[in-house]
């Protein structure tokens, strides 16, 4: 019997594996039809994000590979004084265009500025604090960079399409 | 109630331990908590509620091997003659069926095995899954690359909504033997006793306080281990 119930739940978790696997490709099959501005847009987001990762995994490490972080750095610093392109008019919803950004980027354009300045002022301290040397220092200039970004999101980005 | 046909004579036996009935409600608590932080984007307790979650996922497959007689996977999972058959009687009133079954009926048995499936995957993929900002993530993250992280924190999404599913047809599963079998076994999974009838009333064996104690330790060491990314 012990025997039987063990090739049944094993039938029963590779049913389970599949049921969950199925729409995980449906998930993963998606293309982005970004063209423009949008696809330089968010190319650059999905590049900051990626930095910033190795920025916080890197500094959290207790071997910090301080070459990739300062790499990282580099990106987000870019990231930092580029953004301020990545906005022109008539990129926002109303386009019809997939987008996240919120049209109050355009409707409270000093808002949206300052926001972006708060990015503007930490993209560069953590490039400093990276150039350094010290872990520590980046950790924690992680946080300060990390609040900008969330600061910026919290108003001006919409959330998340539920699948 | 008639006095002419009084109800069946009926033993309380206790078929949950304890341990059992509270790694259940603490799952349910924590699956609530988990959805209300993700929903409001309190993400550090989200993953507090997640810890606690993969602890108790472990105490619960530990005790679905060192546990008691009802909460040994052997002792209720059962093939499909026994799930047809099970199924085959379904439709019969209260007084019937479940004064024969101590434990998880094959049918529930199932329900069982997929909800802790989905609960362990579930888990799983929040301790890789990561935010499209780099920021926010699970402890395992760091192991692997951004684009994983995100597929992980994409999937994570789409198992949380065949769990809710599952998580339904528990509840409606439960409440269709409250209401049309008269049988309670919400009350039971609280103080963790069934009626059997007196011929029939089950001999189940418990495991004792050193597994338990062992199986907490096993449980607290893992989650706390893989909280901390598994650094020493």
């Amino acid at each position: 019997m012990a025997k039987f119930a063990g090739k049944k739940s094993t039938l029963l978790l590779i049913a389970v594996g599949v049921a969950i696997a199925a729409p995980a490709g449906i998930l993963l099959a998606h293309d982005d039809n970004a063209t423009g501005i949008f696809k330089v847009r968010h190319d650059e987001y999905h590049k900051l994000g990626d930095a910033f990762k190795t920025v916080r995994d890197q500094s959290q490490s207790s071997t910090p590979d301080m070459a990739k972080i300062k790499t990282a750095a580099q990106v987000v610093n870019d990231a930092s004084i580029n953004q301020f392109k990545w906005f022109p008019a008539g990129s926002g919803p109303e386009s019809g265009h997939k987008t996240r950004a919120k049209a109050d980027i355009w409707a409270k354009p000093q808002d949206f500025e300052a926001a972006q300045k708060r990015f503007g002022a930490q993209g560069p301290k953590l490039l400093a604090a990276a150039n350094s040397g010290d872990a520590n220092a980046v950790k924690a200039q992680f946080e300060e960079t990390a609040k900008a970004c969330k600061n910026c999101h919290d108003t001006f980005r919409a959330p998340e399409e539920k699948h | 109630m008639n006095p002419d046909t009084p109800s069946p004579p009926s033993v309380h036996v206790r078929i949950w331990d304890a341990p059992l009935r509270l790694v259940h409600w603490l799952i349910v608590l924590c699956v609530a908590i988990s959805w209300w932080t993700s929903k409001i984007g309190e993400l550090e307790y989200h993953r507090y509620s997640g810890y606690v979650l993969l602890g108790l996922l472990v105490f619960r497959l530990y005790w679905g091997f060192a546990g008691g007689d009802t909460a040994r996977f052997v002792n209720f999972i059962k093939g499909p003659k026994a799930i047809l058959a099970y199924l085959r009687q379904l439709p019969q009133r209260a007084g019937t069926s479940h004064f024969s079954v101590p434990g998880h009926n094959p049918l529930g048995a199932l329900s069982v095995i997929v909800l802790l499936v989905l609960l362990l995957a579930q888990v799983g993929l929040g301790l890789f899954a990561g935010d499209v900002d780099g920021i926010e993530s699970g402890p395992l993250s760091s192991y692997v690359s951004f684009e994983t992280t995100r597929t992980c924190a994409e999937l994570h999404e789409q198992v949380f909504n065949f769990l809710l599913g599952f998580i339904v047809l528990h509840v409606v599963a439960v409440l269709f033997y409250l209401i049309f079998k008269r049988d309670n076994l919400i009350a039971a999974m609280i103080h963790g006793r069934r009626a059997f009838h007196p011929h029939n009333s089950p001999q189940l064996r418990f495991a004792s306080w050193p597994r338990l104690l062992i199986g907490i330790a096993i449980a607290a060491f893992t989650a706390w281990i893989i909280a901390r990314g598994l650094k020493f």
